[in-house]
């Protein structure tokens, strides 16, 4: 075989194995962090600092009982939690973690794809991901859970389009699709008068970087959009009757997608891997990690919109202002390149 | 280039046994699960063949957001699971796989006999490297030669969506008038919604009225009968 | 055959479209018939992306992209009148809705 297919292999594998041991601790994080904003200590008990916490969980999770409803339709049921969280780390697979370092004397790539359509690739896969959620709802013979899923997958349908237009105005300034494209054009500088700046697409992008902060946060169902699976409005929303490993794999899914649509965000608006001393994946951690203490943040602050809110402000409020983002950012491109 | 050969006829196969699923899978849930599943291999069938900006699209589009629709709508009008409707007529059904087959046969001589004659254009993996990748040579192509089909499908688009708004608009005030069904059927089988609890005593006048003048058949299960009884009949009484 | 001919995706496209067909003439549900006729314009645009690999073209592609748009709009619209229609005649039968006067 093809010793650059092998790396890529080699290289899915391992980042499949950290998101998935990431995702773990991410429940960990927000407990603590949730916990430190509403001034109490969060989990302290199993292991030090409450470390075990999350594997603790996750026994108790998968040690449940089964329940799968009487008249529910049971291969859909079975399915559309695999769904959900097959589909969450897939997109990871574009991610650049890096450009190549070289192991035993082969060039390895530090990414598993670098594929001209990257961008494309990682919104078809985030729409993808509503079947899980509308199959969820509509498998579980409850009238309740099925509206709640139509109402999910509503909001995420409306959101990824004002995710994927905010990201058109990065697309103009790049002129390129591939996410390693992007960040190597990232890497340039820019200069402002007496400034040098790195290129990074948050400060020549910056109506489209809040646009996508807000669609990223509505698209994972997360505070203050997750109206559809609140715990007080339809109880669990689509993933009402499902219960022990089952519930899990929606609940990890959730956290999956967080943390790949920071790195996503982090890749295109704040550089990637670039940063002051030394390009490496720890900067890309660390703008990561921003963006999912700002999702945690969120959460605990910000309290929760109705679902028409939240619909209104979707089609009425963002997608005009991504039109009008798209439109100026296509003029000052011409205006840039001579041709107006 | 063996390797390419077993991954198409991999996902054909795929492609076309989740297609002959979808046209005979009872629920129409199901149905629409195995044409997404027939969307994926074909998208995956255009990224084999070179067409990668059109498999991402296809996604989004087509699977994302279509299907999704047609989701949306099954589950809004999706009705419990009645015989009439596994009553397809018998002639209905041969006449249509007969003629399939005709066609396949017809359309696999047609395929094997002759060959298309073309002019090979300037687009191969160099001509897509000079113009600086995939999506690049599309631009150039489309946004060249296509603009004005690239405005009308926009004027369509828009077409849509105002149509769409249209007919979403809820009714002033019309009580829907519904459909009489040849068959008046009261299943003894809960659909999935309803509790346990036992039925009560089914009063036999009461339900004689309610059947009316139509044919009152008891069935337990949805393949009982597969037959609408005196549906001719009615048609009949109905034209004169 | 040891390489990718156009006979495969030929046969592959013309499979799926008649498929589609038997199912718009087989099948009673108005939904059923509506996806089996997205099934149909899939079909041909397999044949369409096939033809433009075949002989190095671009237009092929190009095409298939606009019948893409242009299925959506269609599909917009179909849903549309036939959620207005199930609204009014609570059916889906398609075999129910076969007068134009009620």
């Amino acid at each position: 075989m093809d010793a650059n297919l092998l790396s890529s292999y080699i290289f899915a594998v391992v980042v499949l194995n950290v998101l998935l041991g990431l995702m773990a601790y991410m429940t960990y994080f927000e407990r603590k962090v949730m916990a430190a904003m509403q001034d109490r200590v969060g989990p302290n008990r199993t292991g030090p600092v409450g470390l075990l916490q999350p594997i603790a969980d996750g026994i108790k999770l998968l040690t449940k009982e089964d329940i799968i409803p009487k008249h529910a339709d049971r291969r859909i049921f079975l399915l559309a939690p695999l769904l959900s969280f097959v589909l969450a780390p897939v997109a990871a697979a574009v991610i650049p973690f890096g450009d190549s370092i070289n192991v035993f004397g082969h060039e390895v790539n530090l990414y598993v794809a670098d594929i001209n359509v990257a961008a494309l690739y990682f919104l078809a896969i985030g729409s993808m991901g509503v079947y899980g959620i509308i199959l969820g709802g509509y498998a579980s013979a409850n009238r309740y859970s099925l509206l709640g899923g139509l109402r999910s997958a509503a909001q995420v349908i409306s959101y990824e389009i004002i995710l994927g237009l905010s990201l058109i105005g990065v697309f103009i300034l790049s002129g390129s699709l591939s996410l390693v494209e992007i960040v190597s054009q990232q890497s340039e500088t820019l200069n402002l008068g007496p400034l040098q700046l790195p290129n990074w697409f948050i400060l020549s992008q910056p109506l489209a970087f809040v646009i996508f902060l807000i669609a990223a946060v509505a698209e994972t169902n997360r505070a203050p959009f997750d109206l559809p699976e609140a715990e007080t409005e339809l109880i669990g929303g689509f993933h009402t009757e499902y219960s022990g490993f089952r519930f899990s794999f929606f609940f990890l899914a959730e956290y999956i997608s967080m943390i790949i649509i920071s790195l996503f965000a982090a890749t295109i608006f704040l550089g990637g891997t670039d940063g002051p001393i030394r390009d490496g994946v720890w900067w890309l951690a660390i703008k990561a990690a921003i963006f999912l203490f700002f999702y945690i943040w969120l959460r605990t602050t910000v309290p929760r919109f109705r679902y028409d809110q939240l619909m209104g402000l979707a089609w009425k409020v963002l997608l005009p202002l991504v039109l009008i983002n798209i439109l100026l950012t296509g003029f000052i491109r011409l205006w840039g390149l001579g041709m107006l | 280039m063996a390797a390419e050969v077993l991954v198409f006829n991999l996902l054909s196969a795929v492609a076309i046994v989740a297609a002959a699923a979808m046209i005979t899978m009872r629920n129409p849930i199901h149905s629409a699960i195995a044409l997404v599943v027939t969307f994926v291999n074909v998208a995956a069938i255009f990224v084999m063949l070179r067409a990668e900006f059109l498999a991402a699209v296809q996604i989004i589009v087509y699977t994302g957001a279509v299907l999704v629709l047609i989701l949306f709508v099954l589950m809004l009008v999706n009705q419990d699971d009645l015989p009439e409707f596994h009553g397809a007529k018998p002639l209905q059904q041969v006449f249509g796989f007969g003629l399939g087959i005709v066609l396949l046969i017809e359309i696999g001589a047609a395929i094997l006999t002759r060959t298309v004659v073309a002019e090979p254009g300037p687009w191969d993996e160099q001509g897509i490297a000079q113009a600086g990748g995939h999506i690049q040579s599309i631009g150039q192509v489309l946004y060249s030669g296509y603009v004005l089909p690239i405005q009308a499908t926009a004027f369509v688009l828009l077409l849509a969506t105002i149509g769409a708004l249209f007919l979403g608009r809820p009714d002033e005030d019309e009580e829907p008038t519904p459909t009489r069904r040849p068959v008046a059927t009261i299943s003894l089988a809960h659909t999935r919604g309803a509790d346990d609890a036992p039925l009560p005593q089914l009063q036999a006048a009461n339900v004689k009225h309610e059947a009316g003048d139509r044919d009152l058949i008891m069935a337990r299960d949805a393949d009982e009968f597969t037959s609408i009884p005196g549906e001719d009949d009615e048609q009949k009484e109905r034209s004169e | 055959m040891s390489e990718l001919m156009p006979e495969h995706f030929m046969f592959l496209s013309a499979a799926l479209f008649i498929i589609g067909m038997v199912g718009v003439l087989t099948r009673n549900n108005v939904l059923v018939i509506f996806m089996c006729v997205e099934l149909m314009l899939t079909a041909v645009n397999i044949s369409f992306v096939g033809f433009a690999w075949e002989f190095n073209q671009l237009t092929g592609q190009i095409f298939a992209l606009f019948v893409i748009a242009i299925a959506a709009a269609e599909a917009v619209i179909g849903l549309g009148i036939i959620m207005a229609l199930t609204r009014q005649r609570d059916t889906v039968d398609i075999n129910q809705v076969r007068e134009l006067r009620q």
